[in-house]
């Protein structure tokens, strides 16, 4: 860890609106960045904890809307060691005055914080979105960049471009891109591609000096512009020296309800668990529960379950946040049973995405299929 | 600003009876119930009951217990005025002093305790796991208009003769205080806990550290003045959970007790009366397809690929495919290999407990049996064999047998 002690040099932006249209249902009450994962954890603290990590201590989260249960979660920061004097977590809102607009694109998100930007001391910053679950090491990240002496550097993975987006996007406004690259510099950038096989899939992560990125988005912005990617990068790309920075470790994407399901359902696996934790803590809000309990006659198997549950019933292939309580008789197989669920007394439910709070009473039978699973919004009574 | 009531907590307990768990560690520290330390308890019940000034008294392996305790804030009791302090002897102009007993303790900690101006002070004991309403308890004082109280519980008077032993007049005033005696007069036992009104306890202090005869302990000091001046003491009876767990036995039987929160009345799952402990931040426990787990408490970070049975596995410890846990307390970041079977006893932080190796044995029905225990960071070879009267503070051999 020492090596971070004097890294004071980047600050990390993240944006955690992006690709919300995706998943509608689970976003109705909160944000991309906002949505349980992996039994305990939210998926803005994959990013948080590793810039955290990382020594990046000024991390200011660019809001759109539904941000109150991002603001929930974050608090102070503390639990990620961000309340901080300088720097630290930031939460900024959509300032709110007489004509509140919501901005669209990095590049106006940029442009109202830009006094804030502006003041800051740090040569670097990191920009990201929350729509996935990594352990990156953002140390690595900054070191490559900084050797490169790229402009920018822009982290991508080498996969298909994922079906869901390959559909027409009408729900969502959000693009995603990919690159064609030169050795490591990124020659020419595709916008809403639909190239069938491996490609370079951009992760939306990039690395940039502040002054240049002041100075890149005053321009877009003055000329109407929006995408940071579309009509700032992909016009100057001859210009700019812009680096592929190609992460190869862990990553869940969430595009979609489907690969919400499967990418919870995948940590089941060791090696997936081990790939996304093991490269580093990931840090979240403590909720001081008690360790989880199962009583006489609870039968589990392949579960990952957190602390504060209740399990007196079967519960098999499954991912239990915190506090779920599995009441006798009750059965639940290939389920993602979200913080606070109950499932009572002889229910039975499988291939079943239950949001916080939900209750299924005595009884009930609620079923999916590995194909479609289904989902029962924050705070229902089935 | 004046605070109403102080809370000072003796933790400086060395826990001799906890023998190998002991070791490196103030016996407040000791890991209890998954994920607690047994000193959460009293400091989640002062928070619970709105006491937010706490100092805490060391003296004994403090290391573990400072950086545990930090800046208090798991508890909220990171606060601009009063919150947690951890109160070690230290030097003075005239020299530095032990803590000679817990009444030493406290006088030598006077100055803190006048910085907040009380009106009463609460002595707590940092070796008890109980959940109590301290704000109720002062009331009972506050009504009874009294100088001192004391909780007491009933106990069986039969096993009356092991406590310090409060005898009541109808009206719960103490008549007569009994230490450990022979005939008890009285089956309700002193839990170490007391609320004093502040400027009585000073009084008492000062006048017993200048008895150069005195042993500077409540039970034996401070309460036998207080009833020699006919001091108004009475005796508050709580009959919630409350255990000391003073030894090995006690500590693994209270362990178990909290997997059977109906009947023993530990409930760790109250919400309206949360204990709070540091975290460990890890992510979810996982149990395998291949294990088998009944009757038993798992803490995030655990990997149970064996069998687990009535057990408690506290943050981050691993039973791999094919090993047995059954009866046992196995505390965080402990291993249990493959084909190892550890049976009704205690294993420590850090241990590895070799391939096939055997841990303790569930005594014959309806004998009392001991319990074994396995202290911090030891490493039991594969196929040993630990019998359950053992104490292990030492790596055991490969093949070596312990009884």
């Amino acid at each position: 860890m020492l090596k971070s002690i004097t890294n004071n040099e980047a600050l990390g932006i993240i944006f955690p609106n992006s690709y919300d249209g995706l998943v509608p249902e689970l976003v109705t009450e909160r944000l991309m960045a906002s949505i349980p994962f992996a039994s305990r954890y939210r998926l803005c603290d994959f990013l948080i904890s590793g810039m955290a990590r990382a020594g990046i201590d000024n991390i200011s989260l660019i809001a759109r809307e539904n941000y109150q249960s991002l603001m929930d979660h974050l608090g102070s920061g503390r639990e990620w060691d961000l309340a901080r004097k300088k720097g630290g977590l930031n939460i900024i809102p959509p300032f709110a005055q007489k004509n509140v607009k919501v901005y669209n694109g990095r590049v106006e998100a940029l442009e109202s914080i830009k006094t804030f930007l502006v003041s800051q001391k740090e040569k670097y910053v990191v920009m990201a979105d929350t729509n996935f679950a990594a352990n990156i090491d953002f140390h690595a990240l900054l070191d490559a960049h900084r050797k490169s002496g790229a402009d920018i550097t822009a982290v991508y993975r080498k996969q298909e471009i994922p079906d869901k987006f390959k559909k027409p996007l009408e729900s969502s406004q959000d693009l995603y891109y990919s690159f064609d690259l030169d050795g490591n510099r990124v020659k020419q950038l595709f916008v809403n591609s639909r190239r069938d096989g491996e490609v370079n899939f951009s992760m939306n992560i990039y690395v940039i000096e502040r002054e240049l990125l002041i100075r890149l988005i005053d321009e877009a912005f003055v000329l109407g512009f929006t995408s940071f990617e579309r009509d700032v990068i992909a016009p100057q790309i001859d210009m700019l020296d812009v680096q592929g920075y190609c992460f190869d470790g862990y990553v869940a994407y969430i595009h979609d309800m489907k690969s919400y399901f499967d990418e919870n359902m995948k940590l089941l696996q060791e090696e997936n668990l081990e790939g996304l934790f093991g490269p580093g803590q990931i840090y979240t809000k403590i909720r001081d529960d008690n360790p989880t309990r199962y009583i006489k006659g609870a039968k589990v198997s392949n579960i990952m379950a957190a602390d504060g549950c209740v399990i007196e019933g079967e519960v098999e292939n499954s991912i239990l946040f915190r506090g779920v309580k599995v009441k006798k008789g009750a059965k639940v197989k290939n389920c993602v049973l979200m913080q606070d669920t109950v499932i009572g007394e002889n229910a039975c439910v499988e291939y079943v995405i239950t949001d916080k709070n939900v209750m299924i009473t005595e009884g009930k039978s609620l079923m999916g299929t590995d194909s479609f699973q289904v989902y029962v919004s924050k705070k229902q009574i089935v | 600003m004046a605070k109403e009531m102080v809370a000072m907590l003796l933790a400086g307990g060395q826990g001799s009876r906890l023998y190998a768990l002991t070791q490196n560690l103030a016996k407040p520290a000791v890991p209890f119930g998954g994920k607690y330390r047994i000193i959460d308890f009293p400091l989640s019940n002062c928070v619970n009951s709105g006491i937010d000034t706490v100092g805490i008294l060391t003296q004994y392996q403090p290391v573990v217990l400072n950086e545990y305790i930090g800046n208090g804030q798991p508890w909220d009791l990171d606060r601009l005025y009063g919150g947690v302090h951890v109160l070690p002897p230290y030097q003075k102009a005239s020299g530095s002093d032990w803590f000679k007993g817990t009444a030493n303790a406290i006088y030598q900690h006077i100055s803190f305790i006048e910085r907040y101006d009380p009106e009463y002070v609460i002595i707590l004991s940092g070796d008890q796991i109980c959940k109590q309403d301290y704000s109720d308890f002062l009331r009972f004082h506050k009504e009874k208009e009294a100088e001192f109280s004391v909780a007491v519980m009933e106990v069986p008077w039969d096993d009356a003769s092991r406590f310090g032993l409060m005898v009541t007049d109808e009206n719960d005033r103490i008549t007569e205080f009994q230490e450990k005696p022979k005939n008890p007069k009285s089956n309700l036992a002193s839990m170490g806990i007391y609320i004093f009104n502040w400027d009585i306890l000073k009084k008492y202090l000062i006048e017993d550290e200048a008895d150069p005869n005195s042993e500077n302990d409540f039970g034996k000091n401070i309460i036998p003045n207080l009833l020699r001046d006919n001091r108004k003491m009475y005796a508050y009876h709580f009959d919630g959970y409350w255990k000391d767990v003073g030894t090995i036995g006690s500590l693994w039987e209270a362990n178990m007790e909290v997997l059977d929160p109906e009947n023993s009345g530990i409930d760790l799952f109250d919400e309206d009366w949360k204990i709070y402990s540091r975290n460990s931040g890890m992510t979810g426990h996982r149990i395998a397809p291949c294990a088998v787990v009944e009757d038993s408490m798992i803490t995030d970070g655990c990997d149970v690929k064996g069998i687990v049975k009535h057990s408690i596995l506290f943050a981050g410890a691993t039973v791999e495919e094919g090993a047995v846990v059954e009866d046992a307390v196995v505390m965080g970041g402990t291993t249990i290999k493959t084909g190892a079977v550890v049976k009704h006893c205690i294993i420590a932080e850090n241990v590895v407990v070799g391939e096939n190796a055997i841990v303790g044995e569930i005594p014959a029905e309806g004998g009392i049996g001991n319990v074994a225990h396995v202290g911090s960071n030891v490493t039991i070879g594969a196929n040993a064999k630990i019998g359950p009267k053992a104490m292990v503070y030492k790596d055991v051999k490969e093949g070596e047998e312990q009884c």
